[in-house]
C-alpha cells in the first residue's frame, strides 16, 4: 500500500478513494519484515484494514511516512497547538471569549497571559485582536486558548497593539505563507517591509509604514491564492515597478 | 420465537437492545423481521364527511376525511377535478411534533401522498369532472395522525384508499334554463376506483439488515428508510428513498416482492370491510 | 440482473461545474446540466442553535430556493431527499454541536431539476472541505411512451414522459442511495432505470474528479 499511496503524491483525490493495506503475498522467513506504518495527517481516515480519503484535495507526503490532503478549505477547524488570530467578544469573569472563526467560541483565562496574577490583571478589552494558540482542541470540549507557551513566556503572542489591518484568505494560503521557505513571503519581502502576523484560521494582520501600503499587500495577498507562481511573480514585479 | 437471554436495558442502549434481537432474527416486539404489525380498519366512522376511514397499524392510528366540494375547473385542465390531499401530524400524535404550522415530516408525507394518487391513477380526474370548462369535484383528503408509532406513510395510502372507496358523491344536474347547478342529495354514486395502490415501508439497520413495518423507536435509529408502493397489476406506483444508506439490487428486489404481497393482503382487507359494511345496510 | 440490455452509452447533456465561486459561504459550487442551473452554498462547522444542537454529530439544515416565489410543500420534500443523502454520506460525527447549512438556488429548471441539486449539494461539500465517507451523484430517467429510457431529460422530455425517477448513487459501491419516482412503471423497469443510472453515475463521477483536478491545477 506504502508504494501505490506513494505513487499518488502531488495526484488530485476525491472523498471516498481507497487504498487497501494488503501484505505481501510472500513470507520472508529469515529476513525480518518490518510492518510498514503509514500515518494520516487531515483529509486521511483509517476505516478497518484500507484508507479513505474524506476530503478532496492533493495527496502530500513527508519522509518517511506521513501523508496528508491539501485542500482549499475556509472554514478554520482548531487543532491542537495551532497560532491563530482571535478577537475578543465576551468579558466575564475569570473568562474572555474569542471569537477565531470556528463553529464555536474559545475561552481565554485571564492567567494565561505572561506575567499575569490574580493581583497583576492584563489589559484585554472587548473587541481587542489577540494571537494565541489552542491548549486545549478537540470535537468533544470547548476549545481553549492560551497566550504563553510551555515555559510561560509570551513568545510572541498576546494582544495586539494599534494600527494594522486585519484581512481574511484562505487556509491553504496560510499554510503556503508559514511554510519554512515560503515563495510568497520572499517575494513579499522584496517589495516593502512590513509586520506580518498570520494566524491558521486564515486571518492575517499587516502593519506597514502606510495605510497605502498596507491595503496593496492585503489586495496582492488576497489575490494570489488563486494564482500560479509565475502569475504571482508578474504581478509583484508589475507593482514594484509602478508609481509608488 | 425465542427471545434472547440477555439483552441490555432498552432506554440506556437503544441501539444495542435492537441489534441483539436482530442478531437472533426477530424483533423487540416478538415480530419476524419481515413481518407486519396487525392492520385493523374502519369505514366511515365520521358521519359528516362524505367518506372516511380510520386505520391502525399496530399502535400507529390514522383517520382520513374525504370532502367533496363544487368548484370552477382550471384553465389548464377544463376536463378534470381535482385532490388536495393534506397529511397533518399534530403535537397529540407524538411528543416528537410541536404545535405551529407544519414540520418538514409532515410536508414531505403530504407530497407523497400527492404523488402516489398522481402517479397510481387511484381516481382519473376526469371522473370527477361535471360539465366541462365549467364545474367539478375537488376532493380535500384530509389525514391526520392520532397515534405516531411508525409507519405513517402506509398507514396514510390504506387510510385515503379506504376512505375513497367509502366516499359517495350526490349527483349534479345543471339546471339548463338557470345554468346553475343542483344537487340531488337523494341519489348518491360511489366514486369510481381504477386502482389500488397499497404501501410497504421498510428500514436499514446497520446498513444491511432491512425489517419492514418499523415502528416509530426503530424508525429513528435505522440507519435508512423506504417505500415501495405497488398497485393490484404489479406495477410500481413509487419507490420512495429519502437518502440513508445505500441499498444493494437483491435487497431492493426483495422489498418489492414484500410490497406486493402486502398488496394483495390490503386489497382483500379492504374489500372485506367494505362488504361487511355493505351488506350490514 | 443489473445489466443493460442493448444501450450502453448513457447520453448526458453538457454538464458544468464551477467550485468556490462566491466569496461568502464556505463553500459554494454551481452546477449546470444543459440548461437546468443550480448554484449551492454551504456553511459550516458553524455555531448552532441550542434547540437544534445534536450532541454526537453535526445538525444539517438544507434551504432549496425556487427562482420566484417562496418554497412550497414540493421543495419541502426535495430538500428532504437531499438533506438524508447529504448526511448518510457526510461524516457528521466528526464535528459534533455545529451545523450545516446548505442552501440550494435554483437558476434555471429545465428538467431534471432534483439530480442537479444533488449534484450541486455534492460538489459544494466537497468545496468546503467537509470530511465525507463517499460521494454521490444524481441521475434522472424518463420512460417515454415507446418504453424508452432517456437519461437527464429535459422539461420537454420530462412532460411527455410515462415515468420519472430520479435515483443518488454513491461512489463507492454504485448503489442507490435516494431515489424518487413519478409515475407508474414495472419492476423490469426500474431494474433498467437503475442500471442505466449506474452506468451514468461513473460518467458523472469521472466529470466531478476532472473539474476538481481543474481546480486545484493551479497548486499542483
Amino acid at each position: 500500500m506504502f508504494s501505490t499511496l506513494k505513487e499518488k503524491v502531488g495526484e488530485v483525490l476525491l472523498p471516498g478513494d481507497e487504498f487497501s493495506f494488503d501484505t505481501d503475498d510472500t513470507i520472508s522467513l529469515t529476513e525480518h519484515v518490518k510492518p510498514e506504518k503509514v500515518v494520516c495527517g487531515p483529509g486521511l481516515r483509517r476505516s478497518g484494514d484500507r484508507l479513505v480519503v474524506c476530503k478532496s484535495g492533493v495527496l502530500r507526503h513527508k519522509q518517511p511516512n506521513l501523508f496528508w490532503i491539501e485542500s482549499q478549505q475556509r472554514r478554520y477547524v482548531p487543532a491542537k497547538g495551532e497560532t491563530i488570530i482571535g478577537i475578543v467578544t465576551i468579558k466575564s469573569g475569570d473568562v474572555f471569549k474569542v471569537d477565531f472563526g470556528g463553529s464555536e467560541q474559545a475561552s481565554l483565562s485571564y492567567l494565561a497571559f505572561e506575567g499575569a496574577t490574580k493581583r497583576n490583571r492584563p489589559n484585554v478589552q472587548v473587541g481587542d485582536l489577540v494571537f494565541a494558540q489552542f491548549a486545549i482542541a478537540n470535537k468533544d470540549m470547548e476549545p481553549e486558548l492560551v497566550c504563553i507557551d510551555s515555559s510561560g513566556r509570551a513568545n510572541g503572542m498576546g494582544v495586539f497593539g494599534g494600527g494594522g489591518l486585519l484581512f481574511k484568505v484562505s487556509l491553504g494560503l496560510v499554510r503556503r505563507l508559514l511554510t519554512p521557505h515560503s515563495e510568497i513571503r520572499s517575494d513579499l519581502d522584496q517589495l516593502f517591509p512590513c509586520e506580518l502576523v498570520v494566524g491558521m484560521n486564515g486571518r492575517v494582520w499587516v502593519k506597514s509604514s502606510s495605510i497605502q501600503q498596507s491595503l496593496i499587500i492585503t489586495n496582492l495577498l488576497q489575490s494570489s491564492d488563486t494564482m500560479t507562481a509565475s502569475q504571482r511573480q508578474q504581478l509583484f514585479q508589475r507593482v514594484k515597478q509602478g508609481p509608488l | 420465537v425465542h427471545p434472547p437471554c440477555f439483552v441490555q436495558p432498552r432506554t440506556a442502549e437503544p441501539l444495542e437492545y435492537h441489534r441483539s434481537f436482530l442478531k437472533e432474527n426477530c424483533r423487540s416486539d416478538g415480530r419476524e423481521l419481515s413481518e407486519f404489525r396487525a392492520t385493523t380498519l374502519n369505514i366511515g366512522s365520521i358521519s359528516t364527511a362524505d367518506g372516511s376511514a380510520l386505520v391502525k397499524v399496530g399502535n400507529t392510528t390514522v383517520i382520513c376525511g374525504i370532502k367533496a366540494e363544487l368548484t370552477n375547473t382550471t384553465v389548464e385542465t377544463p376536463g378534470k377535478g381535482y385532490i388536495v390531499p393534506n397529511v397533518d401530524l399534530p403535537p397529540l400524535c407524538s411528543s416528537r411534533f410541536r404545535p405551529g404550522p407544519p414540520g418538514e415530516q409532515a410536508q414531505a408525507a403530504s407530497q407523497f401522498i400527492a404523488d402516489v394518487i398522481e402517479s397510481s391513477e387511484v381516481i382519473q380526474t376526469e371522473d370527477l369532472c361535471i360539465e366541462r370548462g365549467k364545474l367539478c369535484w375537488v376532493l380535500y383528503c384530509d389525514i391526520m395522525c392520532l397515534d405516531y408509532d411508525g409507519n405513517v406513510l402506509d398507514a396514510c395510502i390504506i387510510a385515503l384508499l379506504a376512505a375513497l372507496k367509502n366516499t359517495k358523491l350526490p349527483e349534479v344536474i345543471i339546471n339548463t334554463e338557470t345554468s346553475t347547478p343542483e344537487v340531488n342529495l337523494e341519489k348518491k354514486q360511489s366514486l369510481h376506483i381504477h386502482k389500488h395502490p397499497v404501501g410497504a415501508s421498510f428500514c436499514v439497520f446497520d446498513d444491511s439488515i432491512l425489517i419492514v413495518d418499523p415502528t416509530s423507536e426503530e424508525e429513528s435509529l435505522s440507519t435508512a428508510q423506504l417505500t415501495v408502493v405497488t398497485d393490484e397489476e404489479g406495477q410500481l406506483c413509487s419507490l420512495h428513498k429519502p437518502g440513508g444508506t445505500s441499498l444493494p439490487g437483491e435487497k431492493l428486489q426483495e422489498c418489492i416482492s414484500r410490497a406486493t404481497t402486502r398488496q394483495r393482503e390490503i386489497q382483500k382487507l379492504v374489500d372485506k370491510v367494505i362488504n361487511s359494511v355493505k351488506t350490514a345496510q | 440482473m443489473m445489466e443493460v440490455c442493448g444501450s450502453s452509452n448513457v447520453t448526458l447533456r453538457e454538464f458544468g461545474c464551477e467550485q468556490s465561486l462566491l466569496s461568502r459561504p464556505d463553500g459554494s459550487a454551481s452546477f449546470i446540466q444543459g440548461d437546468t442551473s443550480v448554484m449551492a452554498g454551504v456553511y459550516g462547522p458553524a455555531e448552532v442553535k441550542v434547540s437544534k444542537e445534536i450532541y454526537d454529530r453535526a445538525t444539517l439544515e438544507v434551504l432549496i430556493q425556487p427562482k420566484v416565489g417562496l418554497p412550497s410543500v414540493r421543495e419541502r420534500s426535495q430538500e428532504q431527499c437531499v438533506r438524508e443523502t447529504c448526511e448518510a454520506s457526510l461524516l457528521l460525527s466528526l464535528h459534533p454541536r455545529s451545523s450545516l447549512t446548505l442552501i440550494l438556488q435554483v437558476l434555471h429548471d429545465d428538467g431534471s431539476l432534483l439530480s442537479c441539486f444533488l449534484n450541486a449539494a455534492c460538489m459544494a461539500l466537497m468545496d468546503a472541505g467537509l470530511p465525507m465517507s463517499c460521494l454521490f451523484c444524481g441521475v434522472t430517467c424518463a420512460i417515454d411512451a415507446d418504453g424508452q429510457i432517456i437519461t437527464d431529460p429535459t422539461a420537454a422530455q420530462e412532460k411527455q414522459s410515462r415515468a420519472l425517477m430520479t435515483f443518488a448513487i454513491d461512489s463507492t459501491e454504485h448503489r442507490v442511495m435516494m431515489s424518487s419516482t413519478k409515475g407508474s412503471f414495472s419492476v423490469y423497469e426500474l431494474q433498467q432505470c437503475i442500471a442505466v443510472s449506474q452506468k451514468a453515475s461513473e460518467k458523472i463521477f469521472q466529470f466531478y474528479r476532472d473539474s476538481v483536478r481543474r481546480r486545484y491545477s493551479k497548486t499542483l
